[in-house]
């Protein structure tokens, strides 16, 4: 390999580092307008009237927009009015937009709209919603349209149900010798990507609609938009350039939405929207709460036999991406664990707080932490090593998973064998506590985890080659490049198969829908993968047409042809050949005659293979390979305060095969540092009025520098087969084990079991004295 | 973003400010003591701050005085938390202040600013009651000194228009031991759970509280028990917590309960280094 595997500075670095790079709010021109939400200070609340007239009043003020007459929109369910009309829902709804010359302004004049509430019986847990009785977030929610693969249930919270049946379901206890049972439960959090989103929407005379935006999914907000508004879809481009942090809260359709409406209400003039930090935290969409219940049987050897398995997610007020984030749950409900009898259901519920994105592993973090509790409970109970445990349940080819696939070599990693590096990187042996002096300990906990991506089962991406004169490419994907360096991975990836050099392909970083080639959306780990399968597709498009026409140049047949370094040659004499640069315009004889022409290399990917789950029992094929991991965290632990700091954090991953290891490692760092602050601090504090108490960086605070572990990342390579090079994805795994390995360690350091999440020291204390409110 | 807009003004002398601030208060302006300016920044952009014309006090030459002068450290009210901690005359205030905010903020936030603040922790002010500094105050009548244990009850006790100047700190205080532990909800970011900072003086123990209520405090009640000879640590403890102001606070970095669970054992720490011969472990 020439260039998989390598460590290739990604192609933006220098942009970055230098602050030069520019982001979506980093444009500016004269004409633009700006955009300020006015937003519900309440979680659940009639609205009783809107007062714009002072507002309008103000000069330089452009429009008022209120939800009156906006159609429902939403992705999986038409529930959700772009502006809140009649009643809001959760707190920071967006209720009127105001437009004005400039960001000041707009704020100013947004501070003179007055809006009377009447607050309503607020729905502030899953638990609570799924209660009889409980008030409806949705009272007209079997009015609403929506996609088949949802299932709401008019009359209740409920705005989908997924069932996993599998295996004997007569005797579904009937091997079974040992039972534990857990509920657990977190609060919605929230992405706090560096970027803060930001759209900005304009309407030309001809009707095109131009939308530039911080977005994973630009080619779904044109769709959307398209649907939402009854606009041709080729009327509508959407612009991203770079994208300062998305994972995964960047995949929701909802800025584009209000700042096309907002250049609408001011007749089609460029207006930007873009959100400040709290605005980001609450009003746009955060990352889901749960609350599970697990039931687990196992016989005399520990092997586990049932699973009984209740997820109620927080779908916030609408549930948009959430249908599929209870779906990816359901999916994956029982871990990476090879289960014969499989009982689940898996709802999304609405309540009165913030409505999720998906979130860096899209449910599998938060079903895993509360998998991954239970199997310790069973461990404890059958007094055996926990590794072992999982070691012995460890999913293999031959294996069911929840919903029926069988797994073969290919698409599934080799659980054991991260098991086997984990042990020995995390210094198993040494004990699970280790003391230090008689008040701390040091402690270690494990956990595993999986993940297959749950996509659109038709989703596309392509990709297309262009050349320079001098022979150099430009590679053009749908990928959008939200941090994770996958663009230079996909020129890595060219540049393998035409045995070229990398820094001979130029990537185009920003994506426009007009003549980006689409990829679907950069999300679920999959921009590696399904834009790899296209670049290298249009890579052999593109060797075929360079040898086409070497061929004649050289008076050779084209299977004697072979090409590298940027040049085609004859296989048994290298020195007889062509650069590309002679060709890829088309070749011109000496006399002035030219033949073939602008060489333009195409590709495409869809995924193959997967299919819908069945409503009654979830069979079906969710997506085309599970990634599997196992990972330590070990923690120095005061058994006075019940303080602790983050010592070791380890990630073992299958990743099939590592195209770019700084990258990879970098992507898994940073998943496990997002996984070690979700874990250990990061909440929304709620009260009882569903109103968040520390939307701001003063008192939410993500994991600063200083109080990281030491990362310790490693790869275990079982290729995937129809992958590139044969590499699973990566961008999400490392933080899927992370919650749950803490709470393991700290459920040890204090000797009582936790359910909950965030592992603060107030945590820990209120568990050990039994004062959980 | 703070939408509103406001005249910014830079007196060079304190009369100037002084008479600034009531002019500009006559004509209805709002005016606004500023030095660092993060309070203005953080709370205007959330219409929780308000002003029409800010009086920069960093080009008052007093505000910036730094240095021993006789028997007294002086510092100006308008040093930067950093330029303190960088020149050190004072350890105690530099193990407080080097655990305000962050490294960028503290840059600009300043000992009066911090001391002054609209945001209840006001942490900068623990030193300085423990050992009763003195406190320049400058407004419409000129200059006067005071205690801080006189100035400072909850909050600065400053009459509108009035500003901090000074602090004036004895030399002899500057090597007491002391000992200063910030616990948050978690880790090493983060508001105050609880701040503790205690320093040992000749007639005893004395303890300042940042972040245990809504607003810092030293207490003679809890400094008596923690002080009293014919008690045992445990009795020392008990009182102390007894003595402790109301109300608690139960807020997003902590309940009431865990709040009181953190101080006992703060106040273990603070007997342990008493006992250990005020050797400073952990701050």
């Amino acid at each position: 390999m020439r260039t998989v595997g390598k460590s290739v500075i990604r192609k933006e670095a220098w942009d970055k580092v230098s602050g030069t790079a520019r982001y979506t709010h980093d444009f500016q021109f004269t004409e633009l307008l700006y955009a300020k939400m006015v937003t519900s200070p309440f979680g659940h609340a009639k609205i009783i009237s809107i007062d714009t007239s002072e507002a309008k009043k103000m000069p330089g003020v452009r429009g008022v927009l209120t939800g009156e007459g906006l159609p429902l929109i939403g992705e999986a369910i038409k529930d959700r009015p772009p502006l809140a009309f009649g009643k809001v829902r959760y707190h920071g709804e967006p209720v009127v937009i105001v437009v004005a010359d400039t960001p000041a302004l707009a704020k100013k004049a947004a501070d003179k709209v007055k809006i009377q509430y009447e607050q309503l019986p607020v729905v502030n847990s899953p638990a609570q919603a799924f209660q009889k009785g409980a008030p409806l977030v949705h009272e007209q929610l079997g009015k609403y349209k929506k996609d088949e693969d949802s299932y709401p249930v008019p009359g209740t919270n409920i705005a989908t149900h997924l069932k996993i049946r599998k295996g004997d379901l007569t005797n579904f206890w009937k091997d079974v010798e040992f039972t534990v049972e857990g509920r657990y439960s977190f609060n919605p959090s929230d992405h706090v990507a560096m970027e803060t989103r930001c759209s900005i929407a304009e309407i030309t005379r001809e009707g095109r609609i131009l939308i530039t935006t911080s977005s994973q999914a630009p080619f779904m907000a044109k769709r959307l938009i398209s649907q939402y508004f009854n606009e041709p879809e080729g009327n509508i481009e959407v612009h991203t350039p770079l994208v300062g942090g998305a994972y995964g809260g960047k995949a929701s359709v909802q800025l584009e939405v209000l700042a096309y409406l907002s250049s609408k209400a001011v007749g089609g003039r460029p207006v930007k929207l873009w959100n400040s930090r709290e605005e980001d935290m609450i009003t746009s969409p955060c990352h889901i709460g749960l609350d599970a219940k697990i039931k687990f049987g196992a016989d005399r050897n520990g092997k586990i036999r049932a699973a009984e398995i209740l997820f109620l997610w927080d779908g916030g007020a609408y549930s948009d991406k959430a249908i599929d984030l209870t779906r990816a749950g359901a999916t994956d409900c029982t871990g990476p664990y090879g289960i014969e009898n499989v009982w689940c259901d898996s709802f999304c519920m609405y309540t009165n707080h913030p409505y999720p994105a998906p979130f860096r592993g899209f449910s599998h973090s938060e079903l895993s932490f509360a998998i991954e509790r239970t199997m310790n409970l069973l461990a404890e109970k059958l007094k055996m090593d926990p590794l072992e445990l999982r070691r012995i349940n460890a999913i293999r080819p031959g294996d069911l998973t929840p919903t029926q696939v069988k797994l073969n070599k290919s698409n599934v990693g080799d659980l054991p064998a991260c098991i086997t590096k984990l042990k020995e990187l995390i210094k198993w042996e040494e004990g699970e506590v280790v003391p230090v002096n008689d008040r701390i300990v040091k402690v270690k906990g494990i956990s595993c985890s999986w993940k297959t991506s749950t996509i659109d089962t038709n989703a596309p991406s392509g990709a297309i080659l262009t050349f320079n004169r001098d022979g150099t490419i430009n590679l053009m994907s749908g990928v959008i490049e939200i941090g994770t360096g996958t663009k230079t991975v996909l020129a890595q990836i060219l540049a393998e198969r035409l045995k070229m050099d990398v820094n001979h392909i130029y990537v185009r970083m920003e994506v426009d829908t007009q003549t980006t080639p689409e990829h679907w959306k950069t999300v679920a780990s999959r921009g590696t993968f399904m834009g790899g399968k296209a670049v290298l597709e249009a890579a052999d498009d593109v060797i075929r047409q360079l040898k086409d026409i070497a061929a004649c140049v050289l008076r050779a047949p084209i299977e004697d042809l072979e090409v590298a370094d940027s040049r085609v040659f004859l296989r048994d004499d290298p020195e007889q050949g062509v650069h590309f640069k002679e060709i890829c315009y088309g070749y011109t004889y000496p006399n002035g005659n030219a033949i073939g022409g602008q060489i333009i290399g195409r590709g495409n990917y869809i995924l193959r293979g997967l299919t819908h789950l069945d409503p009654e029992n979830g069979k079906g094929k969710p997506g085309p390979e599970w990634t599997v991991t196992a990972h330590g965290v070990e923690v120095e632990f005061d058994r006075k305060d019940l303080t602790y700091k983050l010592l070791r954090a380890v990630s073992v991953i299958d990743i099939g095969k590592v195209l770019n290891e700084k990258a990879a490692k970098g992507q898994v760092m940073g998943a496990m540092s997002m996984g070690l602050a979700f874990a250990g601090r990061e909440t929304f504090v709620m009260d009882e009025l569903g109103r968040i108490l520390n939307p701001q960086l003063r008192t939410y605070r993500p994991l600063r520098y200083g109080e990281q572990p030491e990362y310790m990342v490693d790869f275990i390579e079982t290729p995937q087969l129809d992958a590139p090079y044969g590499a699973r994805g990566v961008g999400e795994h490392g933080l899927l084990g992370m919650p749950a390995a803490l709470a393991n360690a700290l459920s040890k350091a204090i000797g009582v079991p936790i359910y909950h999440l965030p592992l603060t020291p107030e945590l820990l204390w209120r568990t050990r004295e039994g004062l959980l409110r | 973003m703070i939408s509103f807009d406001f005249d910014y003004l830079t007196p060079t002398t304190m009369q100037e400010a002084a008479e600034l601030f009531q002019r500009l208060d006559q004509e209805g302006k709002s005016p606004y003591y500023y030095s660092g300016g993060t309070e203005l920044i953080t709370l205007g952009r959330l219409n929780m701050a308000y002003s029409e014309a800010v009086i920069d006090l960093k080009n008052i030459p007093e505000c910036h005085a730094h240095g021993l002068s006789g028997d007294f450290l002086v510092q100006g009210s308008a040093l930067s938390l950093t330029a303190a901690e960088v020149a050190n005359f004072f350890p105690f205030l530099t193990s407080v202040a080097s655990q305000v905010a962050d490294h960028t903020a503290r840059g600009k936030i300043t000992i009066g600013g911090n001391i002054c603040a609209a945001i209840f922790y006001r942490e900068a002010v623990l030193p300085y009651l423990l050992v009763d500094s003195t406190v320049i105050i400058a407004g419409n009548k000129g200059i006067t000194a005071k205690k801080m244990s006189d100035a400072f009850k909850e909050k600065i006790q400053l009459k509108k228009g009035e500003f901090l100047v000074q602090l004036l700190t004895e030399r002899k205080w500057l090597n007491a031991p002391f000992i200063h532990i910030k616990r948050r909800q978690q880790w090493q970011t983060g508001y105050p759970l609880i701040t503790i900072a205690a320093l040992q003086a000749e007639d005893g123990l004395r303890v300042g509280l940042s972040g245990l209520c809504p607003f810092p405090f030293r207490s003679a009640a809890v400094e008596a028990a923690l002080n009293k000879k014919e008690f045992n640590r445990e009795e020392k403890i008990r009182e102390a917590l007894k003595a402790m102001p109301s109300p608690i606070l139960d807020d997003v970095e902590g309940s009431k309960e865990y709040r009181l669970f953190a101080l006992r054992n703060l106040l273990e720490e603070i007997l342990n280094w008493q006992e250990g011969g005020f050797k400073l472990e952990n701050t």
